[in-house]
């Protein structure tokens, strides 16, 4: 059964999937590439392989975690041009599956799967990353309505996506995780403005998006009123596995397969200090992605990867940060000056690195997640749920 | 084949788990190195008797129960999570060693008795720092002079088998411990849970076994690196179930000392790096069985991964015990002297990542 699907994968991705030239960053896409991905994630709809696992009457396979497993096997060669639907799917999309309301199962998850619509996860602020449950984002009902006022930052894809999942602070007086509300908002909606960010690279992957009395429906809530919290904790889990069993493509500059040819290229594969790096990097490598598989596995035997999808966020970040460490030894000082388009993505991804470590959650909150959920320890002294959240002191402003 | 474990898998992990507790808990580690003796011979009766662990790797046709490669890793991760002191390691590389090579009447006389645990066998490979032999012809068959250290349970050893260089050239030769101009003295072992041994050779007399004894070497580095990173995953799980225990119960400045993010911080890294050797484990076991031609280099990865990674834990549960964690009554130091020895024994990392880079052509 999952060796058909081996072979139909294998099959269509030969015919269909382009491999990623270097250089090519999802976050720098302009329209024209948001219209190819858009037309990519239809024909991988259109050819029964999107939504592997979502059930059939929201436009998935309802195939199970093997015919996944075969897939993220399958795909590692290739890079799915896609990468604009990776949020949406693995995040919004799996929530609203999990918690989301018959209508909201029907309405978007369809959509999403055939490359339709696109959606941004809206919960980081200038005063809460970390600490995203000290939010000051409001929504005040109105009539059938609500209404968003605020800022929200950081927020990955908001330039080019239709719809966006956002967390909003619907009672003031009570504790901070307790008066939070998870609401669909439309980005094209009057009052939104997204702003553009640049990161270090010099591209811009994310930006600022301000609320200014923007007007949702009440159906728009995903879960219940001032539940928003629960809804937080099953997206965010959904993002460290979504985002730590990812696995590198052949194609990464980072990658192993990629260094080693360029440390061939260099001649410096001979040197006894660049092999044992590029060994190491190998095992390492294979350490991280052989634990995405064993996680995948597990799920399908039906123990779910729970908090130790922070294990393989926390991996992949230091797989990362590591492999920046072995390029650097590769180039030597060619890392501090090229002339080539083959450096210059290496050293972009070694610039971007550092951006693991902190997305999707830092590798700090990734290590108190893991010590205290995995191993069961103690959680931090001082970790404030009691207290009603207009009387805190949030992020770098102060309140009064 | 998936990396998880099957059902027999899982219930061989709690029978020898069980065995572990009932019959080998780490105070019988203790008398053991108060008595001087190497090993508890009824514990080693039982492993190979009730549980068969000697026969794992060896077919059925040669008295062995041919379990495979992820059995025995099974099986040595439990082993290794209570420091269980055995001659398992040694008898597991000469039988490897016999099977690879083409030498019919040793594999029919030494097989069923290493399978039964009735004979003691093991592998003596010089490494680059631990001596040579070499061999030479003479009327009445070759014989071997020179050195090898350390060599597991080399001591209580009855038959060895002996890599040798003659005009440049690796043999493996079948050697008794009662031969001639054969000594073998135990080394003061780190690691108390190990028994190694020097092996002098003065013109002893040898038998060449017939086989490819490169290739047939090469089998056997990588089925040790296999059964290091079991021993090692097995002993670094236990560190961390013991640490984060710990963690839990010892107060500090009003809270347990996990809620400080400098103990839990460590702790979380350990299970880190644990998961991920685990998993490399898993593939590697697997390949053993299913995969030859991947063996090696996944063996490789699992013990580079592992045997760094146990050799950082084991210094992190004597950090994060405090004092208590330096005493010799507590476990922390058996541990701590465990992972010093696996990373280095049969190849360290460098050597390790040498050879994992030969074979992925680098
Ligand atoms: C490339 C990129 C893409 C992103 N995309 C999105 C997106 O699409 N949507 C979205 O909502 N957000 C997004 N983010 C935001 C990201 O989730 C936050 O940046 C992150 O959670 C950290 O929050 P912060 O920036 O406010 O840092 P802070 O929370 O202020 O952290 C500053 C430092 O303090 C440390 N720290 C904070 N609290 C603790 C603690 N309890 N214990 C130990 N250390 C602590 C942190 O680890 C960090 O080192 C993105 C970020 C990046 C870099």
């Amino acid at each position: 059964m999952s060796d058909d699907f081996r072979a139909r994968a294998r099959a269509w991705l030969a015919v269909n999937a382009p491999r990623r030239s270097a250089g090519d960053d999802e976050g720098a896409a302009g329209p024209t590439t948001i219209a190819a991905q858009k037309a990519f994630q239809a024909s991988l709809y259109d050819a029964g392989f999107a939504g592997l696992t979502w059930p059939k009457e929201y436009g998935g396979q309802g195939l199970t975690g093997l015919e996944q497993i075969v897939w993220s096997q399958e795909t590692r060669d290739f890079d799915l041009p896609n990468g604009a639907f990776f949020i949406g799917i693995s995040m919004p999309g799996n929530t609203i599956l999990e918690v989301g309301s018959e209508a909201q199962k029907k309405r978007y998850l369809p959509p999403m799967l055939r490359g339709e619509e696109i959606w941004c996860q809206l919960f980081s602020e200038p005063g809460a990353g970390s600490d995203v449950a000290s939010l000051q984002t409001s929504a005040v009902r109105d009539g059938d309505e609500w209404v968003l006022n605020g800022q929200k930052v950081w927020t990955s894809g908001a330039q080019y996506s239709d719809f966006g999942a956002i967390i909003a602070r619907t009672d003031p007086t009570k504790p901070k995780h307790s008066g939070i509300s998870m609401f669909i908002v439309n980005m094209h909606a009057p009052g939104v403005t997204v702003r553009p960010l640049k990161v270090a690279t010099g591209h811009s992957p994310f930006n600022e998006v301000f609320f200014d009395n923007v007007r949702i429906p009440a159906d728009a809530l995903i879960g219940e009123e001032n539940k928003g919290w629960d809804a937080v904790v099953v997206m965010l889990r959904f993002e460290r596995i979504a985002i730590g069993t990812m696995g590198g493509s052949r194609s990464n500059p980072l990658g192993y397969e990629s260094l080693r040819d360029l440390a061939a290229g260099l001649g410096r594969t001979s040197e006894p200090g660049v092999r044992r790096s590029l060994a190491e990097l190998y095992a390492r490598s294979r350490g991280v992605g052989l634990f995405a598989t064993l996680l995948r596995e597990e799920a399908q035997a039906g123990r779910m990867p729970g908090a130790r999808g922070s294990v393989a966020k926390l991996a992949g970040s230091d797989l990362a940060r590591f492999a920046g460490t072995v390029a650097a030894d590769v180039l030597g000082d060619q890392l501090a000056g090229f002339d080539s388009d083959e450096l210059a993505a290496v050293t972009m991804m070694i610039v971007a690195a550092p951006g693991n470590a902190i997305a999707g959650g830092t590798s700090e909150i990734q290590r108190n997640i893991i010590g205290e959920r995995v191993l069961g320890l103690a959680k931090d002294p001082g970790v404030d749920r009691s207290t009603p959240f207009n009387q805190l002191r949030v992020g770098t402003q102060r309140q009064n | 084949m998936p990396l998880i474990l099957t059902d027999e898998e899982q219930a061989l992990a709690e029978s020898v788990r069980k065995f572990v507790a009932d019959r080998s808990p780490l105070t019988s580690l203790r008398q053991l190195i108060a008595s001087g003796e190497p090993y508890d011979a009824d514990v080693w009766k039982q492993l190979t008797t009730q549980l068969g662990l000697a026969g794992f790797t060896i077919p059925e046709s040669y008295g062995g129960v041919g379990a495979g490669y992820s059995a025995l890793s099974v099986a040595l991760t439990e082993l290794g999570a209570g420091l269980v002191a055995s001659p398992l390691l040694g008898c597991a590389l000469a039988a490897e060693v016999l099977l690879r090579l083409d030498d019919h009447e040793a594999r029919a006389d030494l097989l069923p008795k290493i399978a039964g645990g009735e004979l003691i066998a093991t592998l003596a490979v010089a490494s680059s720092a631990g001596g040579r032999v070499t061999a030479s012809g003479s009327p009445v068959g070759p014989t071997l002079t020179g050195t090898v250290s350390p060599v597991l349970n080399g001591a209580e050893a009855s038959v060895l088998l002996v890599a040798a260089e003659v005009d440049g050239a690796t043999g493996l030769y079948l050697v008794d411990a009662g031969a001639d101009g054969l000594t073998a003295t135990r080394l003061t072992a780190v690691d108390h849970s190990r028994s190694l041994a020097r092996i002098t050779l003065v013109q002893t007399p040898a038998r060449l076994l017939a086989g490819d004894a490169v290739a047939a070497l090469s089998a056997a580095q990588d089925l040790a690196n296999l059964a290091l990173a079991s021993e090692s995953a097995g002993a670094m799980r236990a560190c961390l179930d013991m640490t984060s225990n710990y963690a839990k119960i010892r107060v500090a400045f009003g809270q347990p000392i996990g809620a400080f993010q400098a103990v839990k911080h460590r702790l979380a890294d350990m299970e880190k790096s644990w998961e991920l050797g685990y998993a490399a484990l898993r593939d590697a076991a697997r390949a053993g069985d299913r995969e030859p031609g991947r063996f090696g280099p996944a063996a490789s990865v699992a013990r580079v991964l592992l045997a760094t990674a146990y050799a950082e834990a084991v210094v992190d549960t004597v950090q994060l015990h405090g004092g208590i964690g330096f005493t010799w009554e507590h476990d922390a130091h058996l541990y701590y002297k465990n992972g010093l020895s696996n990373k280095v024994l049969l190849g360290g990392p460098g050597d390790q990542l040498d050879r994992l880079a030969d074979s992925l052509g680098i």
